[in-house]
C-alpha cells in the first residue's frame, strides 16, 4: 500500500505539471483540494480522473463523487485498492 | 525591459529559469502553457519595477494579439487523445489564446476590459488603433502584448513576447507617431 | 451616434437561412440530435446536415477550404445580400472563432503522425485569423479585416469593435459576428472537461447537467448615418449598447456570485444609457452547465433586482455554437424586436432552487419589445453583453 502511494504522488506530480514539488512535499493524509493543502483546483480533479482510468483502468462517471475519492493519498490509495480487481 | 537585456537564458527550459530566477512562487505558473507562461513572465518583469502599484488598476484594460491562437497547444491536445487516447482537460484548457489574459486577470485580480486579436504579424497599428479607442472610452492605462508561439517549418518551435504598458493621456503623441514608436521598439527586440 | 442594424444571416442547425430560424424558433423545434459523424455520434450535438462539399454547392461559395470558413461565409453572405458596395462607405468584417482551421489541421495531424511527412503549409488555415479572410474573399469587401479569438465570447467581442470602430469614424459599416464548426477536436476537449449532457441539455433548470455541442454561424450588419445615407439601407433595429469585463477568477469556470457577467451586465446599460426596466427580454448565455447557469442568474438577480426581465436560454435550440454564439444570438434579439416575439427556453421544467428564477418556457408573442439584452460568456473569465433595441 505505501508503494502505491508514492507511486500515486509522482504520478500527480507529473500529470498535474507540479514541478515545484517532490513526493516527500506530499503527506499521505494531506487534503489535495484544500487552499492550505495542495490548493488543486477543478480541472486538477479532472486530471485525476483520466490518471485513474489511464494508469489504473478505474472509470469514474460522476465527477462529483471525484471530491470524496481524491480528498487525499490515502482515500485515492484506499480507492484503487477497493477496486483494481 | 525597456530596451534593456535583464537576463538570457539560452536552453530549452527558458520559461521555468525565469521563473526560478524571479523567485515567482505562484505554483499555478507550472500548469499554464507557454503563453499563458511568457505573459505571466513579462507581466512580472514589469511588476518588479513597480509599475502597477503607482497605477489604478481598475483602470486597465489587456489588449494581446498574437499570429497562431494557441497552435502548439492544440497539437499537443490532438495528441493526447489520438495517441494517449485519453483528452487532456488540462491540456484543452489552453487551446484557446485568450486564456493568458484571463490567466493575468486571476493572478493580479484585474477586472477590467481583455482582448485577443489574431494577425500576421506584429501590428502596430491594430495596437495603436485599440489603445486610441480605449482612450476614447475614458481607460487611462493599457497593458498590450504580442506573445506569440509558433511551429516553424523545420519543426521547431520560434517563441517571442513582446509586452508594453501605455499610459493615456491628452499628451501622447499622435497615432502615427505611436505606431513609429511601437515598430522601432519591436524591432530593437528582434535584433538582440 | 446611432449605430443601425441593417443585416442579419445565420446558418445553424435550426436552419440555413434567418427565416428558417425564425419558423423553428416560433415552432419550438430544436436541432440537437445524435450525431452523425464518427466522432459525434455518441453525443446530442446541433450539426448542420450539409458536408462542406453540399455547403460550396448550395451556397455557391467562392472558395473552398475549412468548414468554418464556409459557415462564416453562408452566414455573412446572408447578412450582407443587398447591400452596395461602395468607394465611399469604408466597411470592416471583425469575425470571431475558436476553432478556426482545426478542423483541417486535425487531419493533417494525424495525416503526419501516421505518414510522417510533415508539410507545414497544410496548417495554413489553422489560423484563426483565415475565416475573416475568406469572409472578405467572398464579399469581396474589406476595408479592415480582424479576428478575435476570446472563446464563447468572440462573436459578441467582434459585435462591439466594430460598433466603437464606426463611433470613432474609422470605418462606416461592419460585417461582425463569429463562426464555429463541431470538430473532433471541440468534442474531445468539452468531453474532457466533462461538461456534456448525455442528454438534451436543460438551460436554467435545476436538474441540468452540462451542454451540447453546436456549430453555425450568426452575422450582422452595422452601419452609421452616413453609410445608410449612402447605401440606402433598411435598418432593422439599433445596438445600443455593449461591454466587456474580467470575471477573472478561473480559466474554465464561472466565479459563483458571476461577478464579471455582473459587471459586463451593468456597463453594457451604462454605455445604452438604459436603465434595467428598459430591458424587455435577456437572451441569456444560458449553456446549460452546472456552473455557468447559476453564476449567470446571480449576476442577474444583482444587477435586475425584484424586476428581472422575460429571459430565456436558445441554447436548448440550437446548441452552444461556441465562438458563433454571440453572433446567432444578436440575430436572435433582433428577431424578437422585430416580430415582438420572446422565444423559448426549451426542455425547462423545475427552477434552479437557489436562485427561484423563471425563464420564459414558451415562445411567446408579445406587443412590444423595445430591448434586447443579450450574454456571451467565454473560458479566460472573458464576459460580453451586447443590448440591441428597436428603431
Amino acid at each position: 500500500m505505501s508503494e502505491l502511494k508514492e507511486t500515486l504522488k509522482t504520478q500527480i506530480i507529473s500529470q498535474l505539471s507540479l514541478e515545484d514539488l517532490t513526493p516527500a512535499d506530499i503527506a499521505d493524509d494531506m487534503p489535495l483540494f484544500a487552499e492550505d493543502g495542495l490548493g488543486l483546483d477543478s480541472i486538477d480533479a479532472l486530471e485525476f480522473i483520466v490518471l485513474l482510468e489511464s494508469n489504473y483502468g478505474l472509470k469514474i462517471a460522476d465527477p462529483s463523487q471525484g471530491r470524496e475519492i481524491f480528498h487525499s493519498v490515502n482515500s485515492l490509495a484506499d480507492f484503487i485498492e477497493k477496486n483494481r480487481n | 525591459m525597456n530596451g534593456e537585456k535583464i537576463v538570457q537564458f539560452t536552453d530549452e527550459n527558458w520559461l521555468k529559469a525565469c521563473y526560478q530566477h524571479l523567485a515567482l512562487d505562484y505554483p499555478k505558473f507550472y500548469k499554464m502553457d507557454n503563453l499563458s507562461k511568457m505573459a505571466v513572465l513579462g507581466v512580472e518583469l514589469l511588476a518588479n519595477s513597480g509599475i502597477f502599484s503607482q497605477i489604478d488598476t481598475n483602470d486597465l484594460e489587456l489588449l494581446f494579439a498574437n499570429s497562431n491562437a494557441s497552435q502548439h497547444t492544440d497539437l499537443k491536445f490532438i495528441d493526447s487523445y489520438t495517441v494517449a487516447k485519453n483528452p487532456s482537460p488540462s491540456l484543452f484548457v489552453y487551446t484557446l489564446p485568450n486564456i493568458l489574459t484571463g490567466e493575468l486577470a486571476i493572478k493580479h485580480k484585474w477586472y477590467g476590459e481583455n482582448s485577443f486579436y489574431i494577425s500576421p504579424n506584429f501590428d502596430a497599428q491594430l495596437f495603436a488603433t485599440k489603445i486610441h479607442q480605449a482612450y476614447k472610452k475614458g481607460v487611462n492605462y493599457c497593458l498590450c502584448g504580442w506573445i506569440d508561439s509558433k511551429l516553424e517549418a523545420n519543426s521547431t518551435l520560434s517563441e517571442e513576447s513582446f509586452l508594453f504598458l501605455v499610459a493615456l493621456n491628452e499628451e501622447n503623441a499622435s497615432l502615427h507617431q505611436e505606431i513609429e514608436q511601437l515598430m522601432t521598439q519591436y524591432n530593437q527586440k528582434e535584433k538582440e | 451616434m446611432q449605430i443601425f442594424i441593417t443585416g442579419l444571416g445565420a446558418i445553424s442547425c435550426i436552419g440555413q437561412n434567418v427565416e428558417e430560424h425564425l419558423d423553428a424558433l416560433l415552432a419550438e423545434k430544436s436541432g440537437i440530435k445524435k450525431g452523425i459523424h464518427p466522432y459525434s455520434q455518441r453525443y446530442l450535438v446541433g450539426e448542420i446536415p450539409l458536408s462542406n462539399d453540399e455547403l460550396i454547392a448550395q451556397f455557391q461559395l467562392k472558395v473552398g477550404g475549412s468548414r468554418t470558413g464556409l459557415l462564416a461565409c453562408v452566414a455573412a453572405k446572408e447578412a450582407f445580400s443587398g447591400h452596395a458596395h461602395h468607394p465611399e462607405i469604408r466597411t470592416g468584417i471583425i469575425s470571431g472563432t475558436s476553432v478556426g482551421g482545426m478542423d483541417i489541421s486535425e487531419v493533417h495531424y494525424r495525416n503526419f503522425m501516421e505518414n510522417h511527412t510533415h508539410d507545414v503549409a497544410q496548417y495554413s488555415e489553422h489560423s484563426s485569423g483565415n475565416s475573416s479572410e475568406r469572409i472578405a474573399q467572398e464579399l469581396g469587401v474589406g476595408d479592415f479585416i480582424t479576428t478575435i479569438s476570446t472563446a464563447c465570447s468572440s462573436a459578441a467581442n467582434a459585435i462591439m469593435l466594430g460598433a466603437r470602430m464606426i463611433r470613432a469614424g474609422k470605418i462606416d459599416r461592419a460585417i461582425v459576428g463569429g463562426t464555429d464548426a463541431l470538430t473532433e477536436f471541440t468534442i474531445n476537449g468539452f468531453r474532457s472537461l466533462m461538461i456534456f449532457d448525455e442528454e438534451w441539455c436543460r438551460p436554467f433548470d435545476e436538474s441540468r447537467k452540462g451542454l451540447n455541442l453546436g456549430e453555425g454561424a450568426g452575422y450582422i450588419v452595422l452601419e452609421s448615418e452616413k453609410s445608410r445615407r449612402i447605401s440606402n439601407s433598411v435598418a432593422l433595429a439599433q445596438l445600443k449598447g455593449w461591454s466587456n469585463a474580467s470575471d477573472a477568477y478561473h480559466q474554465t469556470a464561472s466565479s459563483p456570485e458571476g461577478y464579471g457577467a455582473t459587471l459586463s451586465i451593468s456597463e453594457a446599460l451604462k454605455v445604452a444609457q438604459l436603465h434595467p426596466d428598459a430591458i424587455d427580454y435577456i437572451n441569456a448565455h444560458g449553456t446549460a452547465t452546472p456552473n455557468n447557469d447559476l453564476s449567470e442568474s446571480k449576476a442577474i438577480k444583482t444587477v435586475f433586482g425584484n424586476s428581472i426581465p422575460p429571459f430565456s436560454s436558445t441554447k436548448a435550440f440550437t446548441g452552444h455554437t461556441l465562438a458563433a454564439a454571440g453572433g446567432l444570438e444578436a440575430v436572435f434579439s433582433v428577431l424578437a424586436i422585430q416580430k415582438g416575439y420572446l422565444f423559448a427556453n426549451l426542455n425547462h421544467k423545475n427552477v434552479i432552487e437557489e436562485t427561484q428564477l423563471q425563464p420564459v418556457v414558451k415562445t411567446t408573442k408579445v406587443e412590444r419589445v423595445r430591448n434586447v439584452l443579450s450574454n456571451s460568456f467565454g473560458f479566460g473569465g472573458n464576459n460580453s453583453t451586447i443590448i440591441i433595441g428597436e428603431l
